[in-house]
């Protein structure tokens, strides 16, 4: 008797199988990579700057707060200039923001194909997760003339800039798979997301350094796994000691938060294409 | 004969919202807010069907017999309500030409994107692409953005890719109806290509002509149960006489809308 290559049932969390799930995942690579690629090509056709953008959207920022936190208030930044400082933490926030957004998008504005193709749709958020990691390295490239500019030499504390990264990601995946799964039933979802956003970059140390977060409210505020992993990220390419505290509350989080967030979306994915 | 394709009770229920005029029953507006009155329409019941290699098979039935749904559920794009398949092969889907071509991409480049998405590697596209190029016909054109292509260009290179796929068992969804009747010629020939290199094809189509053709047995599907099962000539004619008795009665489409019923898992 031959073993079926493939046995489709009813999905329900007791049938969700995470391993058979990031096995077909994996027999899926090249979809991947062509769909990664296919995200970084068509955004920059018939664009002049192309990816010249990926570093001029953190920099006209950077320039705009430089303006108001050095001119009309002060702002600490960790002792190093605040254009630097700033242009760092926009980088980690810029890059968690985008891949969460057009994450969450990606399976509504896909509803043509994921009616009539079958492929893991978590490869779909996937990808504007690792477009978005593209961006970042660009955008990287610009804080090294930054800090070549102020002299800011790495240090051993810069290695600490894969773990900050790694959280990072996860975290951006986990946002975006979950959102994604609830968009499709409740656009609501991708409405109110800017909106979200906007209060996290607030409550997360990106204009602020973690270190001006007075020490009584400190419990509360690395809860928010994007404090400890924004900051970490920063103070790493900036060649200081990270918070490892902050950041490994971070990666605790979201060591859990991934999971779920898989579990959760391949529970939904199944009557995606019933709903979109 | 081990069968590729094994079919197990299977059903598939939607939730379709209720017209408007129809009288809802009265609850709080806070429920009304939270879901919309829905209710259970089954496109497929406890469908028992085995495919054995090789076979080509045909699927007939009036539009909303639950022929899209099953092709549905069999590539996997949306799951069962209950019951069960079992695939031993490959399986690829011919559902929709140009699936997931991006108009400002080139021929080429959409090639790429549309094979993986059909679940082709990319070395294996590399390998195919001349011949991928020769089957569309769309000579220099291949290196041009395909929003620039006419409409018959841009639906025989979809189609191209798709039958490049090599898979063991092949879904095919209406296709045999697009370009013109020297590109279907060529379709037709490509199914009965990969019919000799013993794929087994599952076929929806409305053009009975065909399918009598091709097909090797042919199931007559209606509202979602099968109605006729055997030889393509016999089932064929049966579903001609079927189409004429109910263009002369009027159809019943409530008999679907039914109570879920009380235990449809298979899992004792």
């Amino acid at each position: 008797m031959a073993i079926p290559v493939r046995v489709i049932r009813p999905v329900s969390w007791t049938t969700v199988r995470p391993g058979e799930a990031l096995a077909r995942l994996a027999d899926h690579g090249d979809l991947f990579r062509t769909l990664t690629l296919h995200r970084l090509s068509v955004r920059y056709k018939q664009s002049l700057l192309g990816p010249a953008w990926a570093v001029l959207q953190p920099l006209a920022l950077m320039a705009i707060f430089t303006v108001v936190f050095t001119r009309l208030v002060r702002m600490p930044s960790d002792g190093v200039p605040y254009g630097v400082f700033a242009y760092a933490g926009l980088l980690a926030w810029t890059f968690f923001s985008t891949a969460s957004t057009n994450g969450t998008t990606s399976l509504v504005s896909h509803a043509q194909l994921v009616t009539k193709v079958y492929f893991p749709r978590e490869i779909l958020p996937a990808t504007y997760v690792a477009a978005a990691l593209v961006d970042l390295a660009i955008a990287l490239a610009g804080l090294l003339v930054l800090l070549l500019w102020f002299r800011i030499p790495p240090t051993m504390n810069t290695l600490a800039l894969a773990p900050a990264l790694l959280v990072l990601a996860m975290l951006g995946t986990a946002c975006a798979l979950v959102l994604a799964a609830f968009q499709v039933h409740v656009r609501d979802i991708g409405a109110a997301l800017p909106l979200v956003l906007q209060v996290g970059m607030f409550v997360s140390p990106v204009l602020y350094p973690l270190s001006a977060v007075p020490a009584r409210w400190y419990g509360w505020y690395i809860l928010n796994p994007l404090a400890g992993a924004v900051d970490g990220f920063r103070r790493a390419t900036l060649g200081l000691r990270p918070d490892f505290w902050a950041l490994g509350v971070s990666a605790l989080i979201a060591a859990i938060a991934l999971p779920l967030a898989y579990l959760l979306f391949k529970r939904t994915e199944a009557t995606v294409a019933d709903v979109v | 004969m081990q069968p590729d394709v094994e079919i197990d009770r299977l059903s598939k229920r939607y939730l379709v919202a209720t017209p408007r005029h129809a009288p809802a029953a009265p609850r709080s507006w806070l429920r009304r807010f939270g879901r919309r009155d829905r209710r259970p329409f089954w496109a497929l019941r406890d469908l028992n069907l085995a495919v054995p290699r090789g076979e080509t098979l045909g699927i007939v039935g009036s539009n909303g017999a639950g022929k899209s749904t099953l092709l549905k559920l069999l590539s996997g794009i949306t799951a069962p309500t209950s019951g069960e398949i079992r695939l031993y092969g490959r399986v690829a889907a011919l559902i929709e030409v140009g699936s997931g071509f991006h108009p400002e991409l080139t021929g080429r480049e959409n090639v790429y994107l549309s094979g993986s998405i059909l679940g082709m590697r990319r070395a294996e596209i590399a390998t195919k692409l001349e011949k991928i190029v020769g089957f569309a016909e769309v000579g220099d054109f291949i290196d041009t953005p395909v929003k620039w292509y006419s409409s018959g260009m841009y639906v025989r290179l979809g189609f191209a890719v798709a039958a490049h796929l090599e898979p063991e068992i092949l879904l095919v969804d209406e296709v045999l109806s697009v370009g013109d009747e020297r590109f279907q010629g060529r379709c037709l020939r490509r199914v009965g290509e990969l019919r000799q290199a013993g794929t087994t094809i599952i076929i929806i189509s409305h053009d009975l002509a065909s399918i009598e053709r091709v097909c090797d047995r042919v199931v007559l599907l209606e509202r979602g149960r099968i109605a006729a099962d055997g030889d393509p000539a016999p089932v064929i004619a049966e579903y001609r006489r079927r189409l004429i008795a109910a263009a002369a009665a009027p159809s019943d489409e409530d008999a679907r809308f039914a109570p879920e019923p009380v235990d449809c898992s298979l899992h004792v």
